[in-house]
């Protein structure tokens, strides 16, 4: 589902962000990214989303080859991914049921389909009863649902999660991440990198952890801070 | 393209060009006066051209009378015509032709006519030559006779206004150039406002997987738009310019009588002018507004 090989990611102004990175992350899977402010969790996200392009190595995604891709098919890959980030993005002089159907639109959708499957989004969210709110009528958490429901309105095959709790006190977060478990146990594939310790001990998912650009440890059902006990990295 | 994706994005055009109504009269009015300016010197030009080529259809001399000569004077003319050996043939415009062919120039609006009749015209007599070199030797000759008023040699204006006109396609050519360059700067950067206001909603639109097309298309519709309107206005003021000048120039008994200079009629270039300007509005509106967003589609 997604695969990075050998990649490097160097930034213009000459910043390594990632370092040699190979990962592999099956279909159906939730992984946390996790490492120190810096780490390169963005960059890792932006190199599958196509937002940057790797300097070096190769990035597989949904079936495409991410790192060798034309511009022209840049929005495809999009439309095959959600995408959630920290600070919502939503359309401000859209209600809630216009953002979410937007996202479908785009893609020349039906209308037909538009009717059926934004009420189906936003009831799996909880946001039914707020369809005609704009979104600076709503909460943080209700906002990053929106933000949710947009994201998986066209039924990606994956879901990529920036810090999707960073503005957000921790039971929104607890809620948020919640959603993203249960849409994960629907068969998206998810990704999310975040800075919530205790949530990712507790989730006892897999984890991704950076460092300086570095892979510093892939584990399944892993938790925040570094087990062994002889280098307590993160804490 | 899909029939709902297109009315989404008139939609979306229109809705732009209402929000940002400032911005939107803003470069209307650039796109107005380019257009104006523009059209100016396309009328010109549609003149000149037509006149170098009524000009061209007219025998080479004309020579006209004194508007007092009686018959047998008329006739000392025609005789002095008749004997020279360079003019190959000729022929008598009366009095009474000669007003009608001024009563054809003002059809429409006789009126201006009335109280005159045919007396205060001179009788005249159009030659043509052998040769026409000798054009100058004639002339002259017969401006030297007393009986006669005056010799026109249509040659030598034609020879004038197509020099003319050349030059002035030319320049108009170039400054047209300047002045479509220096619009779609103007309205570029109009544009380039209502992207910057909407780079969030842009990004956005970039994430959620739209493609480049499906984010430009409202901005250029609302460049064509913007561009149309300005056509129209610009139509509306330079048909009124060019009535007001018509009937300037037209009302002229002299200038017209001397079958010097012909102006065009106004619907004869209206719709010239419809095709030059709506599609330069739309062309203009549209470059500026793909330039305005080449930066701000990169994400
Ligand atoms: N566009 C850019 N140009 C240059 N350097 C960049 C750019 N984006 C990120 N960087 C640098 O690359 C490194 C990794 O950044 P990245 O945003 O991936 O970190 P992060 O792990 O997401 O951090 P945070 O937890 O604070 O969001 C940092 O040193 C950052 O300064
Ligand atoms: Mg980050």
């Amino acid at each position: 589902m997604v695969e990075f090989r050998n990649v490097t990611k160097r930034y213009s102004n000459g910043t390594v962000a990632l370092k040699n990175i190979n990962l592999k992350i099956d279909k159906g899977e939730f992984v946390f990214v996790i490492g120190p402010s810096g780490s390169g969790k963005s960059t890792l996200l932006k190199l599958i989303m196509k937002e940057e392009t790797p300097t070096e190595g190769d990035v597989f995604v949904n079936g495409y080859e991410v790192s060798a891709m034309d511009m022209y098919d840049v929005p495809y890959l999009r439309r095959s991914l959600g995408i959630v980030f920290q600070d919502f993005r939503l359309l401000p002089n859209k209600t809630v049921y216009e953002n979410v159907a937007f996202a479908m639109q785009i893609t020349e959708a039906l209308p037909k389909e538009i009717r059926r499957q934004v009420p189906m989004a936003l009831a799996l969210v909880g946001l039914s009863k707020k369809a005609n709110a704009y979104p600076a009528q709503l909460s943080g958490g209700e906002q990053q649902r929106v933000a949710l429901a947009r994201a998986l309105v066209n039924n990606p095959p994956l879901l990529i999660a920036d810090e999707p709790t960073g503005n957000l006190d921790p039971e929104t977060s607890m809620e948020i991440m919640r959603l993203l478990c249960e849409i994960n146990h629907r068969g998206t594939t998810v990704i999310v990198a975040t800075h919530e310790k205790s949530i990712v001990d507790m989730l006892k998912k897999r984890v991704v952890a950076l460092d300086k650009g570095v892979l510093a440890r892939d584990q399944q059902k892993g938790i925040y801070t570094n087990e062994d006990k002889n280098s307590q990295i993160y804490s | 393209m899909k029939i709902r994706t297109a009315k989404y994005i008139v939609k979306e055009g229109i809705l732009n060009v209402y929000k940002n109504k400032l911005m939107s009269l803003a470069s209307i009015g650039i796109i107005i006066a380019s257009l104006l300016l523009f059209g100016i010197f396309l009328l010109i030009v549609l003149n000149l051209d037509h006149n170098t080529r009524a000009l061209e259809s007219i025998p080479q001399l004309e020579v006209f009378c004194n508007y007092n000569l009686d018959e047998t004077l008329v006739g000392d003319v025609e005789q002095a015509i008749r004997e020279d050996e360079r003019i190959s043939e000729y022929r008598m415009v009366t009095k009474k032709e000669a007003f009608n062919k001024l009563k054809e120039k003002f059809e429409g609006n006789e009126d201006i006519l009335e109280g005159y009749d045919e007396s205060f015209l001179p009788v005249s007599f159009i030659i043509k030559l052998k040769d026409p070199r000798d054009s100058n030797e004639i002339k002259e000759k017969f401006e030297n006779m007393s009986k006669v008023e005056s010799v026109e040699c249509p040659q030598r204006s034609i020879e004038l206004i197509s020099k003319a006109s050349s030059w002035i396609k030319v320049i108009s050519g170039i400054l047209i150039a300047i002045l479509l360059v220096i619009s779609i700067f103007i309205i570029s950067n109009t544009i380039k406002l209502t992207v910057f206001a909407r780079r969030k909603e842009i990004s956005i639109m970039k994430y959620i997987g739209a493609t480049d097309w499906f984010i430009r298309w409202p901005f250029i519709v609302e460049g064509v738009i913007i561009g149309i309107i300005g056509a129209v206005v610009a139509l509306i003021l330079s048909g009124y310019g060019y009535r007001a000048l018509e009937l300037r120039l037209g009302n002229d008994i002299v200038s017209v009588s001397m079958g010097f200079f012909e102006m065009l009629k106004f619907r004869d270039v209206v719709l010239v002018l419809v095709l030059f300007y709506s599609f330069l509005g739309a062309v203009v509106g549209a470059i500026g507004s793909v330039v305005a967003l080449r930066k701000h589609l990169r994400v």
